[in-house]
């Protein structure tokens, strides 16, 4: 009964081929996935720099944009029109090729993370079994843009931006992997697509693992946080310190492939976290509340995903809003003597569930 | 021991103050917020009276100043703002009086003190409380201050 | 509201007298030609006259160095001067900080051509940095300073623009190069047998220093700051301050100004302190001249002073939280402040550039809604106050990145003289207002906020306990203000009899003074304004080393320093 996108891409298959010979018809596919993909993300974007901005205004007694269009909702594409048409600045004494090269990984990195969301049933663009393990190593690339980014610049804030970037982007993937593994022995699974069936048949991850994905969940926000160089973790380009860290140098929509990756980042972090402890597309269901079900199952799939993915967006700006900048020792030391212990424990703490079947 | 209580206890006080930050911000998440819209509220704002806006020289309604250009207020002003051209006329009784010609006042170069105003000894001249003076030329910031065909007020 | 201090009226003075009881050497006063004679009124004439005693270069080290031992360890303000044919010289302040005794010495040389004088930077080390400020103006070489470099200046400037004699605009064209930053500086040091000496040339930073600019434009320098600052991965091994980017001879200016006139200069240096600074100068002036003014000057003006602390200490903790990332704090103390200005607006028609005090009172009477406001004000503040602990301080990230950073202790503090809520959060007692009370302190009751710790932590500490007094403060004067005139009657043109004056009032980040040498004309002779952030500055590179690049910015945002208030 709960909507499946299988069918539409099935029939899209299937009248694609009457006409041309599989290939074609799968590079036609490719092609419109890409293409969706590209507008998807420039879309959430869009979204959620105008949600910032507002939500950031609230926290702080503030309206936020309201000049251009109403309650200012033109004022990001007036933004991003503006960033497309200013200037890519070449400077002098600059490693060029690695320069111009540096956003253009940080941006496919996170691009290919984006793909790896489950949109609905059905509707997984990048999915297979071992699809935490692949979105784990792709989202590492994104690391070696910023530090390409700083390094190249020949400017010695973005080497320290970009120094300290390394440092806790590294760290922090121990504490996101260790919390995914957790999940994982509860799944039993990697692939994204399944742990979603999983949830949608016995309920959210959040409340079958209970204790431990209650913490590995509130460990995973924290280090995704990090991952994504948001504050409280945005020393890499702490602006009051470092200007603008290691994209100090870059101008125009180079820039803007920074301040896309990063938000985009975000979203992406806020999915992952949806679709491992909140369900994915999976509906809120609560046994023995059958028109209740019914109800929640009549809504589709991609609106509980995004539902759940801006929460926990939502959770994440209240941090980040709230909080003052850690220094890198304090935020090394966050991760090393606090975090990865933690989640070792609640790693074995899981275990322990999992094998004595403590879980529903 | 003592060092693992320290360990535990520094991370839930840690928690807890970040919790008490949280419960803060999200209060005034839901406030009434302070932006004040300007141009829109052209209409109801209003500066305090005391508020010093540029210079100006009231004339009454027959178009009549108080100033007699003594030049006073010019010889007070720290930054030469102020430029007051004055001349001699014999009145029908056969006394030479001088009187105001033009009373220039450069807005650009003005730092608001007062002292000219303070210096007046028949107020002329005062502050009015308009802000908006944004003009594309720094040659337009120079006004002058008497209105055409203007004259001073006779006590 | 019961005024629970003991004084009597007579205090005050008593108070600002004892400090001169203790000097040992006679002095050579100067004393002012008093215009009229003063009714039974207990206020002598001139009480902020100063005793110089002239030194010579053969005594001069061997009485500082006697002072320094006999606890004179606080260098108030060290002035260069001009005294045309008399020669080039220096009026220096000093304090004993335990028994608030003080001091003043002048010493002069006749040399135009290469006046040379000792250096105290042995003793006091914040004289590095004043006497190049010295040197910068007057051109006056300090034997014993290793640091001989412009300070404010451009480093190829021509001549000493606060010479009497000098003419700038001759030499010095509007330079379209950039401004050399020499890696290198050399001074006068003196030989083996401390008589003769010589020159030394010491290096700044070497070649292949990891030097990073913090400033001139950058977010956390609060104004046009540029620190040099020489790093070992990131942890802070040297900091050279470059000043001067809003220098705008400010001290010279006001030497071609009548007196009403420099007053409107005061407002802009310290833009966080106009009231205060204005309030040193009117008040030096005003005991210059014997002027009495009335009470209700007095304590409108306490109130006002109180009302731009408040102010200040609010930016300093919204600065502060948005340095370290904390944004939304910034914009609740922005929300707070905005309220101060709302009051400062309705009376004085100003928010930033208050132009209030005048001399002989203030520039027009309350505003009859200021009471009320400013008593809406005060419950409001408390609340906000609670709400920054909340949201800010007591917040475990910032207290991790405050607490145990940037550690000053008493010592340092007082070499240093850095003053206001960054000495006291280091244990010195060193408020002006309990020091040598002026306008209506004596008349309230209010407690010095002493701290220990001396670290960033207990610098932010300190400012927000002083709101809390300030408001008490106020709420002890706000129903209080005693009728009266609010401006006395003054003579057309100002003319302070001959003396040497020094008036302090306790600013809103340290002791704010102003140094006059009046020759009876219509304009000063020389105006010296005792900043209260270069010190803070100063210290800056004592303070950081060893920290790491991000405490820098903690430090230097709980040190509170405003930029046109150092550059002058």
């Amino acid at each position: 009964m709960f909507f499946d996108f299988s069918k539409v891409t099935n029939w899209l298959h299937g009248w694609l081929t009457g006409f041309m010979p599989e290939w074609g018809a799968i590079l036609t596919e490719s092609a419109l996935v890409l293409l969706a993909i590209i507008a998807l993300y420039a879309v959430f974007a869009i979204i959620m720099i105008y949600m910032e901005r507002k939500i950031c205004a609230a926290f702080q007694c503030r309206l936020g944009p309201m000049r251009v269009g109403p309650w200012g909702l033109l004022q990001v594409f007036s933004d991003v029109f503006k960033m497309l048409t200013k200037e890519i600045v070449n400077l002098r004494k600059t490693d060029m090729f690695l320069h111009n090269l540096a956003p253009f990984l940080v941006v496919s990195a996170s691009m290919i993370t984006f793909a790896c969301l489950p949109w609905n049933k059905g509707a997984h663009i990048i999915d297979f079994n071992v699809g935490v393990f692949f979105f784990l190593a792709v989202s590492s690339i994104g690391v070696v843009g910023i530090l390409l980014a700083g390094w190249s610049s020949n400017n010695k804030y973005a080497l320290i931006g970009a120094m300290r970037s390394g440092a806790q982007i590294i760290s922090y993937e121990l504490s996101i992997g260790l919390t995914m593994l957790t999940m994982i022995c509860m799944t039993g699974t990697m692939s994204f697509s399944e742990i979603c069936m999983q949830q949608y048949e016995h309920g959210w991850n959040i409340f079958r693992g209970h204790v431990p994905a209650v913490l590995a969940f509130i460990i995973y926000l924290i280090a995704g946080n990090a991952e994504c160089n948001r504050g409280p973790f945005d020393l890499p380009e702490s602006e009051s310190e470092l200007t603008a860290g290691y994209h100090t140098e870059y101008s125009g929509m180079h820039f803007g492939y920074y301040y896309l990756a990063e938000f985009m980042n975000l979203f992406i972090c806020a999915g992952m976290a949806s679709t491992i402890f909140l369900g994915g597309w999976a509906p809120l269901q609560i046994p023995g509340l059958e028109g209740f079900n019914d109800i929640m199952s009549a809504i589709p799939g991609a609106v509980w995903f995004l539902g759940k993915t801006f929460f926990v967006i939502f959770l994440l700006m209240w941090l980040r809003w709230t909080f003052p900048r850690l220094r890198i020792d304090q935020i090394l030391s966050l991760e090393w003597k606090y975090l990865v212990p933690i989640s070792m424990l609640n790693l074995i703490l899981m275990a322990l569930a999992v094998s004595f079947g403590l879980y529903f | 021991m003592n060092e693992e209580k320290n360990y535990f206890g520094e991370l839930f006080a840690g928690v807890k103050s970040l919790c008490i930050g949280l419960k803060t911000t999200m209060r005034e998440f839901f406030t009434k917020k302070i932006t004040e819209q300007y141009p829109e509220n052209r209409d109801t704002l209003v500066m305090f009276d005391r508020f010093r806006g540029s210079l100006v020289m009231p004339h009454n309604e027959n178009n009549e100043h108080k100033c007699v250009g003594c030049g006073l207020c010019e010889m007070a002003c720290p930054n030469g703002t102020i430029n007051v051209k004055s001349e001699f006329y014999e009145t029908e009784d056969g006394k030479k009086k001088k009187r105001l010609v033009k009373y220039e006042y450069n807005l650009g170069a003005c730092m608001f003190c007062q002292l000219c105003t303070r210096a007046c000894p028949h107020d002329a001249i005062t502050f009015d409380q308009s802000f908006e003076n944004a003009v594309f030329d720094r040659s337009k910031l120079v006004k002058v201050l008497n209105q055409e065909g203007s004259k001073v007020q006779e006590k | 509201m019961e005024n629970i201090e003991k004084n009597t009226a007579v205090q005050p003075e008593a108070k600002a007298e004892a400090p001169k009881a203790p000097d040992a050497v006679a002095p050579k006063v100067v004393k002012p030609a008093v215009a009229k004679p003063v009714p039974a009124a207990p206020t002598t004439p001139a009480e902020n006259a100063l005793d110089l005693v002239e030194l010579t270069q053969d005594n001069f080290r061997q009485t500082i160095e006697a002072d320094y031992q006999a606890g004179f360890t606080f260098l108030e303000c060290l002035t260069g001067m001009d005294w045309g044919e008399e020669g080039l010289g220096v009026i220096y302040n000093i304090e004993n900080p335990e028994t608030g005794a003080r001091k003043c010495y002048k010493i002069k040389t006749a040399d135009r051509v290469n006046p040379v004088l000792p250096s105290v930077c042995t003793w006091y080390d914040i004289a590095n940095i004043y006497e190049r400020e010295a040197y910068d103006f007057y051109g006056i070489k300090f034997v014993g300073n290793p640091d001989m470099r412009r300070i404010y200046l451009r480093e190829d400037w021509v001549g000493y623009p606060m010479r009497k004699d000098d003419e700038p605009e001759k030499f010095n064209p509007t330079r379209m190069t950039n401004e050399p930053l020499a890696d290198e500086t050399s001074g006068l040091m003196y030989d083996e047998d401390g008589v003769n000496y010589h020159t030394e040339r010491s290096k700044i930073f070497e070649a292949d220093d990891y030097v990073v600019n913090i400033g001139p434009q950058h977010p956390s320098t609060h104004g046009v700051l540029h620190f040099r600052v020489k790093l070992e991965g990131e942890t802070i091994r040297k900091i050279d301050p470059v000043l001067g980017y809003i220098h705008r001879g400010v001290e010279k200016l006001n030497e071609q100004m009548t007196y009403p006139q420099t007053l409107a200069l005061t407002d802009r240096l310290d833009y966080l302190g106009a009231m205060q600074n204005r309030h040193a100068l009117c008040m030096c002036i005003e005991k210059a001249m014997g002027v009495e003014v009335s009470d209700r000057v007095q304590v409108i003006r306490t109130i006002m002073d109180e009302l731009q602390r408040i102010d200040s200490h609010i930016l300093f903790f919204s600065c502060l939280a948005q340095d370290l990332g904390a944004t939304t704090a910034f914009l609740y103390g922005f929300r707070d402040r905005e309220k101060i200005l709302d009051i400062f607006e309705e009376t004085c028609g100003g928010r930033l550039i208050l132009n209030y005090n005048t001399i002989g009172g203030v520039m027009a009477d309350i505003h009859p809604n200021f009471q009320k406001r400013v008593k809406e004000f005060i419950p409001y503040m408390r609340k906000a106050i609670r709400e920054y602990y909340d949201v800010f301080i007591n917040n475990v990230i910032f207290r991790n990145r405050a607490i145990g950073v940037g550690i000053l202790s008493k010592e340092d503090c007082i070499s240093y003289g850095c003053t206001g809520g960054t000495g006291r959060a280091s244990g010195w007692h060193n408020d002006v207002r309990k020091r040598m009370p002026y306008a209506a302190y004596d008349k309230v009751q209010f407690n010095e906020v002493v701290r220990t710790e001396g670290d960033s932590y207990a610098r932010t500490l300190v400012r927000m306990d002083e709101i809390l007094e300030s408001l008490s403060i106020i709420e002890q004067l706000i129903d209080n203000i005693p009728e009266g005139n609010y401006q006395e009657k003054m003579k057309p043109i100002i003319k302070v009899p001959a003396g040497t004056y020094y008036s302090a009032v306790e600013g809103s980040r340290g002791e704010f003074g102003v140094l006059l040498e009046s020759r009876g004309d219509k304009s000063p002779y020389r105006l010296h304004y005792r900043s209260t952030g270069l010190p803070l500055v100063a210290v800056m590179d004592h303070v950081c080393q060893g920290h790491m690049l991000a405490d820098l910015i903690t430090i230097g945002g709980t040190l509170d320093y405003v930029v046109p208030d150092i550059d002058r």
